[in-house]
């Protein structure tokens, strides 16, 4: 049973094809309202936890605990003058956000989110290739970030698109390398020793997972974990956007709520990553009784990896480009060949 | 001789790993430990015993002598003149801050005059004052929108919301 099916039989009065519609109207509906409103969350948690570590208090003045004031900020950025740079490529300057936005939110589609207690499944996207269009997607966003920074002809801008760039050619084959490493693992079922089909697809990886792939390749965890970082872009990995040194990167020229998209796109990244590292690598919705209260596990384990990141995030500074550039040809490529070739191995051998 | 330009090379650090997850674990202790700002209207935090702001006057102490305004290091404090009538006295007795006084007179009516602004609390003119006429008190919330930071001897006797109207 899954979501989808029980909103049929809930509007399965309006016959086959009304109710089937209207399920998957609803379902997407879900979706998007569970994203917006864990973005949301995510941001409150953000600043409570960077004040908690400061030893500050934090938004606590709108609504009880400042629980209103990412709404109040919202309002804030919608209602703010969109100022637009003089000299800019008009189109590609508007279509950069929104080309963000809807890829971070668009990815958020084809995670099965495990099943709870009476609606089953919460996966929305039922696709055999699930993680060949995830990271599809992942590879949208970088197009919406250089078009956002040359299209304003701004020199901050540019040099942080240069840099966003460096920083994407030199992490996205260690991940994808790393990624493949767990498509070979679950192609064969390690405790039977039998082929397994599915393993394209999130879900189909999920369900194999019965030992977490992080146990069984600490080394993919590791890579997948620091490209995750550098695919989010936050602190010791800002480079695109080093806010310190470029005013604010390759968002310097955009005010208003098409820097709110920008910012939703971050964090959404932020979420979208832990999602990402739960599911691969440590177990997804597996656990006991996970039939009942999967969903339950793999939201704790994102929030965990969600904690860890902001940690991250403030205590670690960034690091130089040229570093940056050196650990992902010098070091993460080589080390996940060397976990592809142990994952190959591993199959091969383990029966 | 043609002069060889020596290309600069970068100083080989390697990524400090370690470091970094050190730095993790000691913010991260942070994180149950309480906040140490104080949300100042609401929670005025802690404020020591001894701790003095605002000069206070008992005019009927005061005898006129002008050590206040000698001893003053930032000249903050100048005599003013105010007919006070001294009257109404109960046999000549006036309780002040350390006991009781009597027979106090001031012939020429002069009165201390202190400017808030320059003044940075040293408390030399309460040591001095020979009638414990001037002391100081707890009281330091006296911020608001004016001019002048002068207080005249009249609204050093007051207390701060009757001088603010």
């Amino acid at each position: 049973m899954s979501l989808l099916f029980r909103i049929h039989q809930w509007f399965s009065f309006l016959g086959n094809f009304a109710s089937y519609g209207l399920a998957y109207l609803i379902q997407s509906i879900v979706v998007l309202i569970f994203v917006a409103l864990s973005f949301v969350a995510l941001i409150y948690i953000f600043r409570k936890y960077m004040a908690r570590i400061q030893r500050r208090i934090g938004p606590n003045r709108v609504g009880k605990f400042g629980l209103l004031q990412l709404i109040a900020d919202a309002l804030k950025l919608i209602g703010k003058e969109s100022i637009l740079p003089e000299n800019r490529d008009d189109m590609a300057y508007k279509i950069a956000p929104v080309i963000v936005m809807i890829a971070t939110i668009l990815a958020f589609v084809l995670i099965p989110f495990g099943d709870l207690a009476y609606f089953g499944s919460l996966a929305v996207t039922h696709s055999k290739v699930t993680l060949v269009l995830m990271f599809g997607i992942l590879s949208i966003i970088p197009i919406g970030e250089v078009l956002g920074g040359i299209s304003t002809k701004s020199n901050y801008a540019l040099l942080g698109t240069m840099r966003a760039v460096a920083k994407d050619i030199s992490f996205e084959i260690p991940m994808m390398i790393s990624v493949l490493a767990i498509v070979i693992v679950s192609s064969r079922s390690y405790v039977t020793g039998d082929a397994i089909t599915g393993g394209l697809s999130l879900s189909g990886i999920v369900s194999n997972e019965i030992i977490p792939y992080g146990i069984i390749e600490p080394l993919g965890l590791l890579i997948f974990f620091i490209s995750m970082i550098a695919r989010a872009s936050y602190s010791p990995f800002d480079l695109g956007e080093s806010d310190s040194e470029l005013i604010s990167g390759y968002t310097t020229e955009y005010s208003g709520m098409r820097f709110g998209f920008f910012y939703i796109g971050l964090f959404g990244m932020v979420y979208l990553s832990s999602f990402l590292i739960s599911l691969l690598y440590l177990g997804g919705s597996n656990g006991p009784y996970d039939s009942y209260v999967g969903f339950i596990y793999l939201f704790i384990k994102t929030d965990i990896l969600v904690l860890i990141s902001f940690l991250i995030w403030v205590a670690i500074p960034r690091i130089r480009i040229d570093k940056f550039v050196d650990l992902g040809w010098k070091y993460l490529l080589p080390l996940s060949m060397v976990n592809l070739v142990y994952a190959g191995l591993f199959v091969l051998y383990i029966r | 001789m043609v002069a060889t330009v020596k290309e600069i090379e970068m100083p080989k650090k390697p990524i400090p790993v370690v470091g970094s997850l050190k730095l993790m674990y000691s913010m991260g202790k942070y994180v149950f430990k309480k906040p140490v700002t104080t949300q100042y209207p609401e929670d005025k935090g802690k404020i020591p015993d001894r701790f003095r702001f605002r000069i206070f006057l008992v005019p009927e102490a005061c005898v006129g002598c002008t050590l206040c305004s000698k001893i003053c290091p930032n000249h903050s404090i100048k005599m003013e003149n105010w007919d006070l009538d001294r009257s109404g006295l109960e046999n000549n007795v006036v309780q002040t801050a350390r006991g009781d006084r009597k027979n106090l007179q001031n012939k020429r009516n002069i009165y201390p005059d202190v400017n808030f602004g320059t003044c940075t609390v040293c408390r030399q003119c309460e040591e001095i004052c020979p009638t414990d006429a001037i002391y100081l008190t707890h009281q330091f919330e006296d911020a608001r929108t004016r001019n002048s930071f002068t207080y005249s001897p009249q609204e050093l006797t007051m207390q701060e919301e009757d001088v603010i109207k």
